[in-house]
């Protein structure tokens, strides 16, 4: 639509063109014929008067006569009329209503003036438009005549023939062009819709376009160069519409990953921050906000050195960064009394590399020790009390026998009860280092049971002679309750017999003087069951759970001051549990303990085989 | 033999208490005991040994306490301290350097290493 628009509107220029340049021709056509007229009309008039007066009287008149009379009817003469000095006709070549139509100013103002002059005027009647040419004729000095001449000047039509023609041709070739320049566009825009239509079949549904359906040379050319150009971004498109599923893939695959990676710093048991180059925190975990008692956005993105008032570890952070960065990890151990009253942490420092950037960060790892130290002090305390046990009765046996050595005990019963001293320190070294070795296969799980028929009454009987010594010393009464009938068991004697003796030594020993235990053997159902029961110093709620933990002592004076390992129960415990048996405990602080030891019957534990 | 140099023997445990008295009282030394740190702080204020025989771990008062109190005590009247100790552990070092006039013994030791000590002190002493 718009071509056609654009030809219809170039040819209504084009007729506009060509009647203002028909309309320029008849001016200057118009002007041409004035012009002419002008010379034609001085030149006339000029040699006109040129001749005597005497010429237009008589004879000589008729010469002048017959060559104006020529110019009358070729070249538009109207009249020619020569008058003498008093303004009488001499001669006058025209008809005679055309001389009484010339305006009476006209004549008056041509017989007047000196020179030649030219008027135009209105023939009164005809409505033609005349000019008059008029010049006096001199003689002897003297004005003697004057010649007029009046010639018409024909007004030249708008649409004359050949003006008609001259515009009908100039149509025609406009026309022609008009309709050649349509065409032409028309076969200019042909490929431009075929590539639309291409381009559009393209965008729609990648329909197959042939590249070859173009004419070499010109548009085609070009149009050529932009298919090809268009099938390049159609296929680069193609490819960044794929790299935009992979990458919305990836990104999906990374958001994940990295919820996964938040989600596993928040539920390890450590405290993470994160900070950057600058030292602002970038993240931090639950585990961190709980230790601060901060939310999230109090933290993030401020400076670590106002979220972490620490001395000790910004201590330690500047004394690393000073250091090489690269040097690897690096740890202190560091306390928050006010935080985390009583715990200890292990704070460790490690540096976030960039691909390229080198560090970009840190890593600041709180990792509470507080068990491992406590575990580390138990050990420690284990292995002094432990260390302490065994060489008092080497100090015991070594310097008694250098008393005997040395002769420096004269009397023979003293240098019998030094004997009797390290016989019995001697036993004391055994027995505490078999505790040992036994707690220490147990606990590598090689400990061999020696399992056989014990009946329990004389299990009973052995334990309870190894402690009435002790309880003796103290003025302690041992009750014993036993039952009319006395069940065997299916055990390791020796180990049994170490189990109920600690728990009965441990009665004796944390009983105050002129207490009372009960010893008791009862059945039930399938079991035996050992029972001691004392009104000695009883067990703390702080230390209940612990009493079966290997090396646990508790921090009471009154058991402190008594000698022991803490290896005691937790080896009847795991005595117990290898016979397939259960222990059970219950006391309060100074209202005494109880504890009760269930073991399957000999029966019952065979018919189990 | 007989002098009028005092021993004191702290030591929960009784058979190396009467092997320390009988050593000593064989040399002719005075010899008082006690049974726990707090036992022996007082007697040290109340009867003056000139030489402390002490055990370290102990109940009451254990024997790195009853140290640091007898230092005290020494800056009024100087004695000797033997400390019978199992094993002294790094972090141990600093603190005994603080104490004077104390000799560590670990066990299990001969009576004579402990004599000898007691008799440089008062041989030193002149």
């Amino acid at each position: 639509m718009k071509v056609q628009r654009i030809t219809i509107a170039t040819l209504v220029i084009f007729v506009i063109g060509i009647g203002i340049f028909a309309q320029t021709l008849h001016q200057q056509e118009q002007r041409s014929k004035s012009q002419d007229l002008q010379h034609k009309g001085n030149y006339l008039v000029s040699l006109v008067a040129l001749h005597p007066m005497e010429n237009f009287l008589g004879n000589k008149r008729d010469y002048i006569v017959k060559t104006l009379a020529e110019y009358v009817t070729s070249d538009g003469l109207i009249y020619c009329i020569v008058q003498d000095q008093t303004g009488s006709p001499l001669l006058s070549l025209a008809h005679r209503d055309v001389v009484a139509k010339i305006p009476t100013e006209v004549e008056q103002r041509s017989l007047y003036v000196n020179g030649l002059i030219q008027q135009t005027y209105k023939m009164v009647g005809t409505g033609h438009t005349i000019n008059e040419f008029a010049k006096p004729i001199f003689e002897g000095g003297q004005r003697s005549g004057t010649v007029r001449m009046g010639f018409d000047l024909p007004p030249i039509s708008m649409f004359s023939l050949e003006r008609i023609k001259l515009m009908a041709i100039m149509a025609f070739f406009a026309f022609s062009m008009a309709v050649l320049v349509y065409y032409g566009v028309t076969l200019a825009l042909r490929p431009l819709h075929a590539v639309n239509q291409n381009f559009r079949n393209i965008c729609i549904d990648s329909v197959s376009v042939s590249p070859g359906s173009f004419k070499n040379g010109g548009v085609g050319e070009i149009i050529k160069g932009l298919e090809q150009s268009v099938f390049q971004l159609k296929d680069r498109y193609e490819k960044i519409q794929a790299e935009n599923i992979d990458l919305t893939t990836k990104y999906g695959v990374i958001s994940f990953e990295k919820h996964n990676v938040f989600n596993l710093l928040d539920s390890i048991n450590y405290g993470i921050i994160v900070t950057d180059i600058q030292d602002n925190i970038t993240h931090i975990n639950s585990y961190m906000l709980n230790l601060l008692d901060k939310k999230k956005d109090e933290v993030i993105d401020h400076p670590l050195g106002d979220i972490l008032v620490h001395d000790q570890i910004t201590a330690f952070l500047l004394q690393q960064g000073a250091l090489k960065q690269s040097s690897g990890d690096s740890s202190i151990e560091a306390t928050f009394p006010e935080l985390a009253s009583g715990e200890s942490f292990l704070v460790s420092l490690s540096y976030l590399s960039g691909r390229k950037e080198g560090v970009i960060g840190k890593v600041i790892s709180f990792k509470n020790i507080t068990s491992e130290k406590s575990a580390e002090n138990a050990k420690h305390e284990f292995i002094t009390r432990i260390t302490h046990e065994l060489l008092t009765p080497l100090t015991t046996i070594n310097s008694y026998n250098e008393m005997l050595m040395d002769e420096e005990i004269d009397n023979i019963e003293m240098q019998k009860e030094f004997y009797n001293t390290i016989n019995e320190e001697t036993s004391r070294l055994t027995s505490l280092v078999k505790n040992l070795l036994n707690i220490s296969k147990i606990e590598m799980g090689s400990l061999a049971l020696h399992k056989g028929l014990v009946k329990s009454d004389w299990l009973f009987d052995d334990c309870l002679t190894t402690v009435e010594g002790a309880a003796q010393k103290k003025n302690i009464t041992i009750e014993r309750n036993l039952p009319d009938s006395f069940p065997s068991l299916f055990a390791d004697k020796e180990l049994l017999k170490v189990a109920i003796i600690n728990i009965l030594g441990n009665a004796v020993k944390y009983t105050p003087e002129d207490g009372h235990i009960q010893f008791m053997l009862t059945e039930q159902d399938d079991f035996i069951i050992f029972e001691v029961i004392d009104d000695g110093y009883g067990i703390s709620k702080k230390d209940l759970p612990h009493v079966f933990d290997k090396f646990y002592r508790s921090t009471d004076p009154r058991v402190t001051e008594q000698t022991g390992s803490g290896l005691g129960l937790a080896l009847t415990s795991e005595i117990v549990r290898l016979h397939g048996g259960e222990i059970e405990i219950n006391s309060k602080p100074d209202e005494g303990s109880h504890f009760k030891i269930r073991l399957p019957k000999e029966e019952y534990y065979l018919g189990k085989q | 033999m007989e002098n009028n140099k005092r021993v004191l023997v702290i030591d929960d445990e009784p058979h190396i208490r009467r092997v320390l008295e009988l050593k000593f009282k064989n040399q002719g030394y005075q010899v008082i005991t006690a049974t726990n740190g707090e036992e022996g702080l007082d007697l040290i204020k109340s009867q003056q040994p000139d030489v402390v025989i002490t055990d370290i771990m102990m109940p009451k008062l254990d024997g790195r306490a009853l140290c640091e109190r007898a230092n005290e005590l020494k800056k009024k009247r100087p004695f000797l301290t033997i400390v019978m100790t199992c094993r002294i552990s790094p972090t141990e070092q600093d603190w005994i350097g603080q104490l004077t006039d104390t000799v560590f013994v670990e066990k299990p030791f001969s009576l004579q290493t402990i004599l000898k000590c007691v008799d440089q002190y008062f041989g030193n002493q002149g």
